[in-house]
């Protein structure tokens, strides 16, 4: 066999591996893009939502996961908290590459990966008590409130006719898009291979070699690669891979149901819609994405009925006309989830030539250009475009095991 | 309150499970899609010019189920759209839907007929000869005024008895295959002769018709504009590559072309259950034990929805599952069961080869992956050509998950039943590999179309 000697070995297909792949191979490293294609990987079970504000103001898919806690015994609390604003900063810096990455992307690989920009995320209001929260949180954004605009219903209506007239209004995100996220994964990764990186599929890793606190070589059941550097970007088992390398890292996978629609008429939904039940987007090929659920069933990654059945709700609820809308599929992916909910990103630290790019809980997509930079620059051993230091592996390291775990 | 056993499918294998495990007091729900029990085979003609008077064991068995009414609960015209978690069972009926949780779930939906992609499949007029046969059956309508019947395997010669039968103008029979089946049969064959008398009786019908039945032809093209008007054939070598030099074109208004049966695995597959590939019973089917239960415990597979076999393996499946489910929720006893398997295996060990040598000369051959051109429409749910599954695979994807991420082949309202199978072929022959390669398709409920209105106001039975 000949040997497979390359600078980094990245461990993970996704969105998030391929476009550290690409990055690195676009700057002449030889790369080595291993993938298992696990059935539940976050990237093939996303709907591709940009939501860099209404993910960090819990106002997207958070405020479902919100619910969902409250739902489980626990008092009432008043919603989600922002995440920290450094995290909403880094998005906002990712989703913003999004347009003139789509363009190279077509450019190099001829993939259109359906960025879209301009179809803006509404929260819709239903009650007052979230209409208090939402004001809550205009209030905390300060001066990125102009970020934000309040809508009253008519302006909803305006704007997205089919939404349910039953709602006080809507806080309305001008800059969260869509993206496809299959297409985008499959872009990165051919776009790696347009530079020269070689991708593996049915690559399981299943050991790395160690030496002098470094990995030596990455062993697969598509064989054993030889590696100045690795990079775990292996989603929501990230941390069986940290292990292989005798490290921990908080990851475990939390769970999420996606409900599908037929083709619809395009512009059938104008926005993307995220509601206290779930969450809506028209995909460009017409299908309505109806999300999510966050369960934490460790890697089941199987559809549970009564969830498929209350998302279903939700859309009606948000959007009566979807009542006679064909079910095309549903399906469950696993994201990966950390304690605080902010990635796993740059060197691990304790294994010298180590890279996490992983974490990205409900946000893997958005943040993906600049988790490939970031990552990409820690590996080159360049300065990052933002600061590494919230997202190391490192700020677990004084936390007891259970708290970690317990998240 | 679900009934302890579910049976999805009634046909032979189907109402065979329901009436094993009825003997032994379990009482069962089967449900099926359509009008009555009998599945594809057994189907009762609707109208008195159906073409067929219905098929005597079908009869049997239908009235030994409603004899035992009280146990077996029969619900008609009902769809399972999907499995969850191991056997909750999602059923549409009257546009409502509902999940049963059964203790036991036996899975017996039969086969799908399987056509590869060509030229104008797409066109209207061109259809299955399953599709077909329902036309004329249960709704006296005739395919067209100039058929043709294409593919392999007994059924094409079943079905054009039916159709002339049934007074419809059946140009001509083009089978792929050099000739007819049972001439090839091992002599162990002929000590099953319900089998054989059956295709020789079909065989002489169509003769005195004056049907002829043209073996080691195969259509290669169908044309028309906004329908079908004219196919092409030709004849084709031991492997079914055709000779073009001599296409024959031929005026058609219907084309019934397939060429034998693919199980349905989608409900195996949401619940878990692990499969092999077994090209000589249709491809992709359950990994079984010896009483047909699957790798996901209280589920079995029954029938040709378990590997093809035809009707008189079912039915002795659907008895050693039913039995199986039987002695699993109590019924039955290890004696007793061991005593009542016994007779099933070995009639199951005497069929098989036979129904294997019936089979093998009808399975599908490697020419048909000869058929498609650049244009050629490969998965009709998401209108995907040939030329862009080519691309994708040149580019490096070969299997299903590849693929569908890249030209969205598969991802239709179908689940990749209807096209997976045929694209696979195309794929093993772009890349000199076996479609096991490929990868079986993935299918996510739902199987049956329901509505975002029928799931968000489901019932859910305790």
């Amino acid at each position: 066999m000949t040997p497979r000697a390359s600078d980094v070995v990245v461990i993970g297909g996704g969105a998030i591996g391929s476009c550290v792949a690409w990055l690195l191979a676009r700057r002449g490293a030889s790369v080595t893009l291993l993938d298992a294609s696990t059935p539940g990987r976050a990237t093939s079970a996303s709907a591709g939502g940009l939501w860099p504000l209404g993910e960090s103001l819990g106002l997207g898919c958070g405020v479902i996961f919100h619910a969902t806690k409250g739902s489980n015994g626990a008092p009432a609390q008043p919603g989600p908290e922002p995440l920290p604003r450094r995290f909403m900063e880094f998005l906002c810096a990712s989703n913003d590459r999004f347009p003139r990455l789509a363009q190279e992307l077509l450019a190099t690989t001829g993939l259109d990966v359906e960025s879209e920009v301009g179809t803006g995320l509404l929260y819709l209001l239903y009650d007052e008590e979230q209409q208090r929260h939402a004001q809550r949180i205009l209030d905390w954004l300060g001066a990125e409130r102009s970020r934000v605009e309040a809508w009253t219903a008519e302006q909803v209506r305006a704007r997205d006719p089919l939404v349910t007239r039953d709602l006080l209004g809507a806080i309305h995100f001008p800059g969260d898009n869509q993206v496809n996220p299959m297409l985008l994964a499959e872009a990165l990764k051919r776009g790696a291979l347009a530079h020269g990186a070689r991708f593996v599929a049915e690559a399981r890793v299943h050991a790395l070699e160690m030496a002098r606190g470094r990995v030596d070589a990455v062993v697969s059941d598509a064989g054993r690669f030889a590696c100045g550097a690795v990079v775990n970007a292996a989603g929501a088992w990230s941390g069986q891979i940290a292990r292989l390398a005798g490290v921990e890292i908080p990851i475990f996978p939390v769970r999420g149901q996606i409900v599908c629609t037929e083709t619809l008429k395009p512009g059938t939904l104008r926005s993307n819609l995220s509601t206290r039940d779930c969450y809506l987007l028209q995909k460009s090929h017409g299908e309505v994405i109806v999300g999510s659920t966050t369960e934490h069933r460790g890697f089941d990654a199987s559809v549970r009925y009564e969830n498929a059945r209350a998302l279903a709700a939700g859309a009606v609820r948000a959007v009566p006309a979807l009542r006679s809308a064909t079910v095309k599929r549903v399906w469950a992916g696993l994201r990966p989830g950390t304690p605080d909910e902010l990635p796993i990103l740059g060197p691990d630290g304790r294994v010298a030539n180590l890279f996490h790019a992983t974490g990205g809980f409900r946000t893997g997509i958005v943040a993906a250009p600049l988790t490939g930079e970031m990552v990409a620059a820690a590996v080159l051993g360049e300065a990052p475009p933002l600061p590494l230091e919230p997202f190391l592996a490192a700020r677990f390291a004084e936390r007891p095991a259970e708290v970690v775990r317990g998240a | 309150m679900s009934r302890p056993l579910l049976i999805v499918g009634g046909g032979p294998a189907g109402m065979s499970a329901a009436l094993a495990a009825a003997e032994h007091g379990v009482r069962s729900t089967v449900v099926d899609e359509g009008l009555d029990l009998g599945g594809q085979i057994y189907r009762k003609p609707t109208r008195p010019d159906g073409g067929a008077p219905p098929h005597r064991r079908g009869e049997q068995l239908r009235a030994r189920v409603a004899a035992l009414a009280d146990r077996i609960e029969v619900r008609r015209s009902a769809a399972a759209w999907g499995v969850f978690e191991g056997r909750r069972v999602a059923l549409s009926q009257d546009g409502a839907s509902e999940l049963l949780e059964p203790q036991a779930l036996v899975l017996a939906p039969g086969a799908l007929e399987f056509v590869p992609p060509f030229p104008g499949a797409t066109l209207p007029g061109v259809m299955t000869p399953g599709a077909g046969q329902i036309l004329v059956k249960t709704m006296g309508i005739s395919p067209g005024a100039r058929v043709v019947v294409a593919g392999s395997g007994p059924f094409l010669l079943a079905v054009a008895c039916q159709l002339v039968a049934a007074g419809v103008h059946v140009a001509a029979v083009l089978e792929a295959s050099p000739r007819a089946p049972w001439l090839a049969l091992p002599l162990s064959g002929f000590r099953t002769p319900g089998l054989l008398l059956e295709g020789m009786k079909y065989l002489a019908r169509l003769r005195l018709a004056g049907v002829p039945v043209r073996h080691s032809r195969m259509v290669i093209a169908a044309h028309g504009d906004g329908a079908l008007r004219e196919i092409e054939h030709a004849p084709v070598d031991a492997d079914w590559n055709p000779d073009r030099a001599r296409t024959v074109r031929e005026k058609a208004d219907a084309l019934l072309v397939g060429f034998g049966f693919v199980p349905r695995v989608q409900l195996a597959q949401m619940a878990g259950c692990r499969l092999e590939w077994r090209p000589e019973v249709g491809g992709w089917t359950p990994v079984r034990d010896e009483h047909l239960a699957t790798t996901v415990d209280g589920v079995w597979t029954a029938g040709d929805g378990a590997g093809v076999a035809g009707a008189l393996v079912a039915e002795s499946e659907g008895r050693l599952a039913g039995l199986a489910a039987a002695h699993r929720l109590g019924a039955l006893d290890a004696a007793r069961f061991a005593a009542l398997r016994a007779p099933l295996l070995a009639r199951l060990r005497r069929l098989a080869p036979i129904r294997r040598a019936l089979d093998a000369i009808s399975l599908p051959r490697p020419g048909l992956a000869n058929l498609v051109d650049d244009a050629t429409i490969v998965c009709r749910c998401e209108d995907v050509a040939w030329r862009d599954v080519r691309d994708a695979v040149r580019a490096g994807c070969t299997t299903y998950r590849s693929l569908k991420v890249a030209t969205r082949v598969g991802m239709g309202a179908c689940q990749g039943c209807s096209c997976w199978p045929g694209v696979a072929r195309l794929v093993a022959a772009a890349t000199k590999g076996s479609p096991e390669s490929a990868g079986p398709a993935s299918p996510r409920p739902p199987v049956r179309p329901v509505t975002l209105g029928e799931l968000a106001e489901s019932r859910i039975a305790p």
